[in-house]
């Protein structure tokens, strides 16, 4: 893990024509370079160089992938991974081959959901005739009980199958069982083979019962056919399984290699491409570059620093056990290239302040377990759809639980309940007004040792801060920014003149014969930043302006800067008792839920009704923990050192999910 | 009750569900989808995710269709739960619409059986027969033998009155675009009278909008039924929707009874929506001619898409208004409806193997 962004360099090289592709598949293996469009060389020279000619458009491997990824989705096959022999030995891509042959398992899928619509238009006329019956609407039915004197009755019954009906012709006497709407229709066929109705009483009297009861079997046996005709569209896409994965290699390569391509510039002979790549790969991609075109390249690096730094990508190396809280600083924004990289502190800030809030040893342990089977099962199931509870989510249980187990014996909590004797307090008993004894004596105390957490993650904050600005050589920011020495040092002084004043029981403010005079210099730097910023940027070439307009700007920026000063940080440091108000709400929750369970004299009752608080408090209670944490996170922590402006490192290789231009 | 606390709930819902329906990516996707069974795959993971259930386990589209009127139905039940006891009024009567589209659907199949003589054994399962909003027999319907059977299916429904002004000879006659038409001229009565219940700007916002519906229904009635099929102008009259600008006007001018009743309504479209007077103007009366026949036709096309589109546009608006206010539920709804047709016209043109040109042209 790197404790700041990546060092990144940017490679240029040359390559013969004739290597280009060895070159891209190689490239491609690695998968560490970001490609850039040759866009700085002299515009004399530009002119020399031309695009890339595309074989086959890339819309089209695009157009032609999806549809490979669709079909492979409906037979729930996974894609495949693409190893390094898969490319060497890719063959050549026949699209009109493979268009075809996609269309042949279409149109084989196409007419198995011919005959599936029919089987379910079958089920329908079963079901509906069957409702009639159930819903006592025999009028809408005719049934008839009865012998034809003529004509095969074989005949007679595909002539009335056409219509639609159950028809029971294989004893005497024959039973039709139609709609009523349809009565037209049958009789005009049934004339046709001398149908008469029987006189057979028993035979007309079961005749109904029979012809449903047929009905229902043929309802069940249709349905089978219908899940039979599913698996077997399913099974038809899996049958093809392993064309379907090279086609979609194969497609996949080749649409990665035009994305690459897109990227290079050509003279007549050679190859010109250019990308970033993190500083450590450099001798790796040099190497393969070399052996690709057996050393007929020539091959520059530039480093980072000679260039723009708002245009070098980011990247920042984590270990893999702090993957999801890197999901969280990535869902924030990209920190900016040479700052340190606050993937550990988020992971630190978050753990921590999600024990304090959810304090629970049982509890905890259940966020586990969830974690745990959650994490089994998607394992299992790599196509299994994200449910409410994501793989994300599961990953990251997988930390909280434990955090909260930690908390929970730090409180002496269990399911809500004292086991065990706490390590620091008994949280429990504070919230109940029961304190056991220790300096923690009441929810205020409570209150003030989140404050103190709070301040704490406030002056990480700067300090990262701070570290960012130096090695950005930013010392205008360092010292006059809100977040810079100036801000550091009015933070110290409130939190001093904050902590005297509690001190003396708000009764008088603290006096220091250092106080004025520090707090006034501050307010000096305030005042002189916006001149300051105005004469050193005049020396950097900015434009003029007038007096009285740097006068007003100074003003203004003054009078916002003092505001967001004092009431930002104030603001900042009393968000943090949201910490305190979530563990009380949680200690109060599991008492209440056990307060109402010592209720009723039945011990299955006071049983169902603590499991159900439990399971309550650990969905809702969780929860809100869980995104307090993360806004604690990102507005009160990060907003102190993240600018959020880099533009992420967003490597072409193999496994790129995504190809963008 | 405040109009923040009728509204906050409901319209930050509805406006997050606006903000994830992606109608245009989707129907790309669809369109250039080599089949049908590729066409349907698209909409995993979309609110349409149950169509594709449903397709793969039954191959019946229509089914899939039937499927998705009853989430509509549902959704409306759903957001009419969240609203104000007169706001849920006014949706029921929305809903009413949804209803009265099945409805004909039932009476057509009854009149493709009764008076056509064609089988409906399969087709029947595909109307909804639970309850939409009035308690309507679809069985009675679709199996009555008689039409005074069918009309007894409606019962101590609002339609009673309607289906009782016709009878099985005007319908052998004329066909069932008279009921159908008194059954849209229902609909709107309904629609005005659910109107005069809203309060204050929800009101006046949804006067606003329908007006412009039934303008754009009115005009769409002229150019197909006045141009194309050749009704007379007093028949013309009858089937207007007595609402909105155009019918309002038409009544004051008394177009009806003047020398040139379709110059006058001609002249009251055009200035109101300038737009279209060119295509309007461009419709010739005579379907002897096959080049005008084809011409008018694609007139009308041209007229139903500016239309489709000014609807749109209308109910886009709303989104931009008041956000505590019934608006965003009428855009919503609207909306729903748009994505619905959509995915339903692809579904069918790729059923029908239409070319990836062909739909977009249809679309268009």
């Amino acid at each position: 893990m790197s404790m700041f962004t990546q060092k990144m360099r940017m490679l240029t090289a040359v390559v013969m024509d004739n290597d280009r592709e060895k070159v891209v598949k190689a490239l491609l293996e690695k998968g560490v370079m970001e490609f850039v469009h040759i866009g700085t060389l002299p515009a004399d020279k530009m002119q020399k160089l031309s695009a890339h000619a595309s074989t086959i458009p890339r819309a089209a491997l695009t157009d032609m992938r999806v549809r490979v990824e669709t079909l492979m989705k409906e037979g729930a096959i996974a894609l495949p991974d693409i190893e390094k022999t898969s490319i060497d030995d890719l063959p050549d891509l026949d699209m009109e081959a493979a268009r075809r042959a996609l269309d042949r398992l279409s149109g084989s899928l196409d007419t198995i959901r011919g005959q599936q619509r029919e089987i379910n238009q079958k089920i329908n006329f079963y079901k509906e005739m069957i409702r009639y019956k159930d819903e006592k609407d025999d009028e809408y039915l005719d049934l008839r009980v009865g012998l034809t004197s003529h004509g095969d009755s074989k005949d007679l019954l595909a002539r009335l199958e056409a219509i639609g009906g159950v028809f029971l012709f294989s004893s005497k006497p024959f039973i039709s069982l139609t709609l009523r709407r349809d009565s037209s229709r049958v009789t005009d066929i049934m004339d046709k083979f001398g149908w008469t109705e029987s006189t057979d009483t028993e035979a007309q009297k079961g005749a109904m019962a029979e012809a449903i009861g047929e009905a229902n079997e043929r309802i069940g046996s249709l349905e089978g056919e219908l899940r039979s005709l599913s698996e077997e569209a399913r099974k038809r896409i899996a049958d093809k399984e392993a064309e379907l994965k090279a086609l979609w290699i194969n497609v996949r390569v080749h649409e990665l290699c035009e994305h690459v391509e897109s990227f290079f510039s050509y003279t007549k002979n050679t190859t010109l491409f250019s990308g970033w790549v993190p500083s450590d790969d450099t001798d790796d991609i040099s190497r393969t570059i070399y052996d690709a075109t057996g050393g007929k390249c020539i091959i520059e690096w530039t480093d980072a620093d000679q260039v723009d730094p708002d245009s070098v990508p980011v990247s920042m190396t984590s270990p893999k056990i702090l993957r999801p809280f890197e999901r969280m600083v990535d869902n924030y924004s990209t920190p900016e290239y040479g700052s340190i990289n606050p993937t550990p502190f988020t992971a630190i800030a978050y753990l921590c302040m999600f024990a304090l809030m959810f304090a629970d040893l049982g509890q905890g342990f259940v966020l586990l377990l969830v974690g745990i089977i959650g994490t089994i099962i998607y394992k299992r199931d790599p196509l299994r759809k994200d449910g409410l509870i994501s793989r994300y989510l599961c990953n990251l249980l997988l930390y909280l639980g434990p955090a909260s187990m930690v908390g929970g014996i730090l409180f002496g909590s269990c399911f809500g309940r004292p086991v065990f004797p706490a390590l620091w307090f008994d949280y429990e008993a504070v919230v109940a007004g029961e304190p056991v004894g220790g300096l923690v004596q009441s929810v205020y105390d409570i209150l003030a040792i989140t404050i103190k957490f709070g301040i704490c993650v406030i002056y990480l904050g700067l300090f990262l801060n701070w570290i960012n600005l130096i090695r950005k050589k930013r010392f205008f920011e360092l010292v006059f920014d809100k977040n810079g020495l100036v801000g550091g040092v009015v933070y110290t002084i409130g939190i001093w003149f904050a902590y005297g004043f509690v001190g003396s029981g708000y009764k008088e403010f603290p006096s220091a014969p250092w106080f004025m005079p520090v707090l006034l210099s501050c307010l000096a730097l305030v005042v002189i930043k916006g001149p300051l910023g105005y004469i050193i940027g005049r020396r950097h070439g900015k434009g003029r302006e007038s007096i009285a307009r740097v006068a007003i700007d100074t003003v203004m920026d003054f009078v916002v800067e003092v505001l967001e000063l004092f009431s930002g940080f104030l603001s900042n440091t009393l968000s943090f008792m949201r910490v305190a108000g979530l563990g009380i709400a949680h200690a109060s929750l599991m008492s209440a839920f056990y307060q109402m369970a010592a209720m009723p004299d039945n011990a299955v009752a006071a049983i169902a009704i603590a499991v159900v608080g439990n399971v309550l408090v650990i969905v809702l209670e969780g929860l809100s923990a869980g995104i307090q944490s993360l806004r604690l996170n990102y507005y009160e922590f990060f907003t102190k050192y993240f600018t959020g402006h880099g533009i992420a490192f967003e490597p072409v290789g193999l496994k790129s999910r995504i190809v963008s231009d | 009750m405040s109009k923040v606390s009728d509204y906050a709930f409901v319209n930050a819902k509805l406006r997050a569900r606006i903000g994830i329906m992606r109608s245009s990516h989707l129907i790309d996707e669809m369109i250039k989808a080599p089949s049908l069974g590729e066409a349907v795959s698209k909409l995993e993971g979309t609110r349409f995710g149950h169509i594709a259930e449903v397709y793969r386990s039954t191959g019946d589209l229509q089914q899939a269709e039937l499927s998705m009127m009853e989430e509509e139905i549902a959704s409306y039940r759903e957001i009419a739960g969240y609203l104000p006891a007169h706001s849920a009024r006014f949706l029921t009567v929305l809903l009413e619409k949804v209803e009265m589209d099945n409805l004909k659907n039932a009476l057509r199949l009854w009149y493709s059986d009764v008076v056509r003589h064609h089988m409906i054994s399969f087709r029947s399962a595909y109307v909804c027969r639970s309850l939409i909003v009035h308690p309507i027999d679809y069985d009675k319907i679709m199996n009555a033998e008689s039409y005074q059977e069918m009309a007894r299916a409606f019962a101590g429904t609002p339609y009673e009155e309607v289906v009782s002004r016709f009878s099985l000879d005007s319908l052998t006659e004329n066909g069932l675009f008279p009921m159908e038409i008194a059954l849209d001229h229902l609909w709107f009565k309904h629609l005005d009278e659910a109107l005069r219940h809203l309060k204050g700007d929800d009101r006046k916002l949804a006067e606003k909008i329908y007006s412009v519906d039934v303008d754009l229904k009115n005009i769409l009635m002229l150019t197909r039924y006045s141009y194309y099929f050749h009704l007379p102008p007093e028949k013309l009259k009858s089937v207007l929707i007595p609402m909105g600008y155009i019918a309002t006007e038409a009544d004051k001018r008394k177009a009806a009874e003047s020398d040139d009743p379709m110059g006058t309504i001609r002249e009251i479209v055009e200035r109101h929506y300038p737009q279209i007077s060119e295509e309007i103007a461009g419709i010739r009366r005579t379907t002897d001619d096959l080049t005008a026949a084809a011409e008018n036709a694609d007139q009308i096309l041209r007229i139903e898409a500016y239309l489709g589109e000014r609807r749109k546009k209308e109910y886009m608006k709303l989104l931009g208004g008041s956000p505590f206010s019934i608006g965003v539920v009428l855009a919503y709804f609207f909306l729903y409806k748009h994505e619905d047709s959509l995915v339903s016209a692809v579904l069918s043109a790729k059923n029908y193997k239409w070319t990836e040109d062909r739909i977009r042209e249809a679309l268009s």
